[in-house]
């Protein structure tokens, strides 16, 4: 670090070129929280500043794909293809959380008074994960995380005069301070071994000296609660059944999508930076097979107790730990292959998890539940919907012609040929999609094969819009599926990440 | 001098044992705040012993402070004298717990232990130094600057969401 004043304002003006996406997130922030105080009418304004803002944002974060790969504001911020992509992940998630919380009755006006404040603490947790991605320095990955966490305990809390919301909300923020703690605290045993906070300094030192192991793989251990818990795998996954039944569906949606893909991008950059292969070939600190572990618990778990949820929001959290699972199979084979598979997963994740969220919502705005007892008969009731939610169900299986099965196709792949261990995890991952298939097809057989109790077949379908949104993503799930290479190369391209210089 | 502060040292480090084990013991809540607060002070004139004066006034000014009159505030207006409310009645849980604080204590043992040789960092500030408000504030501002930024985002953040988590009359229909 530079000690003299004028070589510091110089870096800092140097850096701030490199922070115009995120200092336009600031300013979103900043006039959403504005406009909420001077408008009257807000339910369409604010959803619409938002959406502009974001797409500001976009191009901004589009200029940054010619930039050159550095470190910036004194070695904490890093600018490189890996969170340019992450950041375009980010931006598309939040934007598709925007569209959807316009459509949903549980935030709609009978329900909320307000809800000008929701698109401003939305948008800070997009600034949040686009910190989350780019951080290079142990300080700057916790207070990213911070900010991700705290917006979020906010929005799961939105529905307050619901007891389930503000349940789910205290049960993430008492889970979510006890994982920080470990993570500050595994952290703070990374900076006494090695005297460092930025993670090509930690990397370094690492490799140049002699560090104590059965310390630093506790360290290791602490630092992974912190990550795993934003990706909501097993063992850190107890918050997320509660909290994504409790949250308003929309909120849901954003956590499962955004707050796990910069959790990986976050838990990608710490290890394969911070705690790289020595030359050797072996790791300072074992983490493939920590993480083995961890993503084959995730995967059995997730989709057995999957199986037992008639909430369909419940289940959808219990598979969302079971993704947590596979997408650590791609990082844990720690090369390009692996990351990139990883980067495509969670694109294709977003698509279709919104999506599956957005019919729920679209189903509940109309019945008023979550039961998945209650679907029967909407296979005629709502026809589009009803084939929608079953083309995403039919993707998050992971069966062709949809993106699912391209990402999961690529992680299995990227897991051959390495060993026996990871083909085991293969072969373990396919079954357990198998059993997946089970709860995921509760669904469809509900709406298509069972009449509703009261014999209902009134269509109810949802306004133009809702519809056109839909069909939108369920075009995108089966046209990732079919034409998948534009964005497997951009997954490609982008797995460039700065390392060690 | 290497007497006298490790004197002070034993009696604060006793005084910060006494603080938390009373925390966790005492079955009213406010007594346990209270040794809570006591906690807090010692661990203060620790960091005091440390040359660190200004975490040592922030540490009383804002644990001992703001935070622990909250606790107390929040604990009296609960009501919450009852000892028998409060009483845990998972055993599992409290295994667990032992459990876990046993891996702690072992591990920061363990890293007591060690002898770890750390890089120097050049400066030419003297400990004392370093410990100053005004050299701590030249460092936020500095080296520490984007940080120092981010939390501002963080602080407000936090401010709005405590207003919509509070505010009345969030719903039409309560």
């Amino acid at each position: 670090m530079p000690n003299n004043l004028p070589e510091i304002i110089e870096q800092v003006k140097l850096s701030l070129g490199a922070f115009v996406p995120e200092i336009s997130l600031s300013a979103l922030f900043l006039l959403v929280i504005t406009l909420d105080m001077v408008l009257n009418e807000k339910r369409v304004v604010i959803p619409m500043v938002s959406l502009v803002g974001f797409v500001i944002t976009g191009f901004f974060t589009w200029q940054q794909l010619d930039m050159p790969n550095q470190e910036y504001f004194l070695r904490m911020h890093v600018v490189d293809p890996f969170a340019v992509f992450f950041k375009f992940l980010f931006l598309g998630a939040g934007a598709l959380a925007v569209l959807i919380t316009m459509d949903s009755e549980e935030l709609g006006e009978k329900n909320v008074a307000n809800i000008g404040e929701y698109y401003a603490v939305l948008i800070a947790m997009v600034l949040g994960m686009f910190l989350m991605a780019s951080a290079s320095d142990m300080l700057m990955m916790f207070l990213a995380l911070e900010l991700v966490s705290i917006s979020s305990y906010i929005l799961t809390g939105y529905l307050k005069h619901q007891i389930k919301s503000s349940e789910a909300s205290l049960k993430y923020i008492i889970y979510g301070a006890v994982s920080s703690g470990l993570m500050v605290y595994g952290m703070s045993l990374i900076y006494g071994l090695t005297g460092q906070t930025n993670i090509y300094e930690i990397a370094k030192f690492i490799s140049a000296n002699e560090v104590d192991e059965v310390t630093l793989t506790l360290a290791a251990l602490l630092v992974m609660g912190g990550f795993g818990y934003k990706i909501g795998a097993v063992p850190f996954h107890f918050w997320s059944p509660d909290v994504y039944e409790g949250a308003p569906t929309p909120v849901t949606a954003f956590l499962s999508v955004g707050s796990k893909a910069a959790g990986f991008a976050m838990l990608i950059r710490f290890f394969k930076v911070a705690i790289p292969a020595e030359p050797t070939g072996e790791l300072a600190f074992d983490w493939v097979n920590f993480f083995a572990l961890i993503a084959l618990v995730s995967m059995l778990l997730g989709n057995f107790a999957a199986i037992w949820q008639s909430n369909v929001k419940r289940m959808l959290a219990y598979s969302s730990i079971a993704h947590a699972g596979y997408l650590l199979l791609g990082v844990l084979v720690a090369d390009d292959l692996g990351t990139q598979a990883v980067m495509f997963y969670l694109a294709a994740y977003t698509v279709m998890t919104v999506g599956a969220f957005y019919v729920v919502i679209l189903i509940a705005n109309k019945i008023g539940s979550d039961d998945v007892n209650d679907y029967r008969g909407l296979g005629k009731r709502m026809p589009l919907t009803a084939a929608a939610l079953t083309v995403f169900l039919v993707s998050l299986t992971g069966l062709p012609p949809t993106v699912g099965f391209i990402g999961k196709y690529m992680i299995f792949t990227a897991l051959l040929g390495k060993g026996t261990v990871f083909l085991t995890l293969a072969i373990i991952g396919v079954l357990t999609s198998a059993v997946s298939l089970y709860y995921y097809f509760k669904i469809p057989l509900n709406m298509y094969l069972r009449e509703s109790e009261d014999g209902a077949e009134t269509p109810m379908e949802s306004s133009a819009f809702a519809n056109a949104l839909a069909a939108f993503l369920m075009i995108l799930t089966i046209g990732f599926g079919l034409f998948f290479t534009p964005l497997a190369n951009f997954a490609k391209n982008s797995v460039i990440m700065l390392v060690m210089n | 001098m290497e007497t006298v502060s490790f004197i002070l040292f034993s009696f604060l480090g006793a005084l910060v044992m006494v603080g938390s084990i009373g925390t966790v013991w005492s079955r009213n809540p406010v007594t346990s705040a209270l040794f809570l607060v006591l906690n807090f002070f010692a661990l203060g004139g620790i960091y005091l012993l440390l040359e660190a004066q200004f975490i040592a006034v922030v540490q009383v000014i804002v644990y001992a402070g703001a935070i622990m009159v909250l606790f107390l505030f929040t604990i009296m207006l609960l009501n919450l004298d009852d000892e028998q409310a409060l009483k845990e009645k998972f055993d599992l849980q409290k295994g667990f717990g032992i459990l876990l604080g046993g891996v702690l204590l072992v591990e920061v043992l363990y890293i007591l232990g060690l002898k770890i040789n750390l890089p120097q960092k050049s400066t030419t500030l003297t400990p004392v130094e370093i410990g100053e408000a005004k050299n701590i504030g030249r460092e936020l501002i500095t080296n520490f600057l984007f940080p120092f930024e981010i939390v501002s985002i963080l602080l407000l953040l936090a401010v709005v969401g405590a207003i919509v988590l509070a505010k009345k009359n969030f719903s039409p229909n309560t």
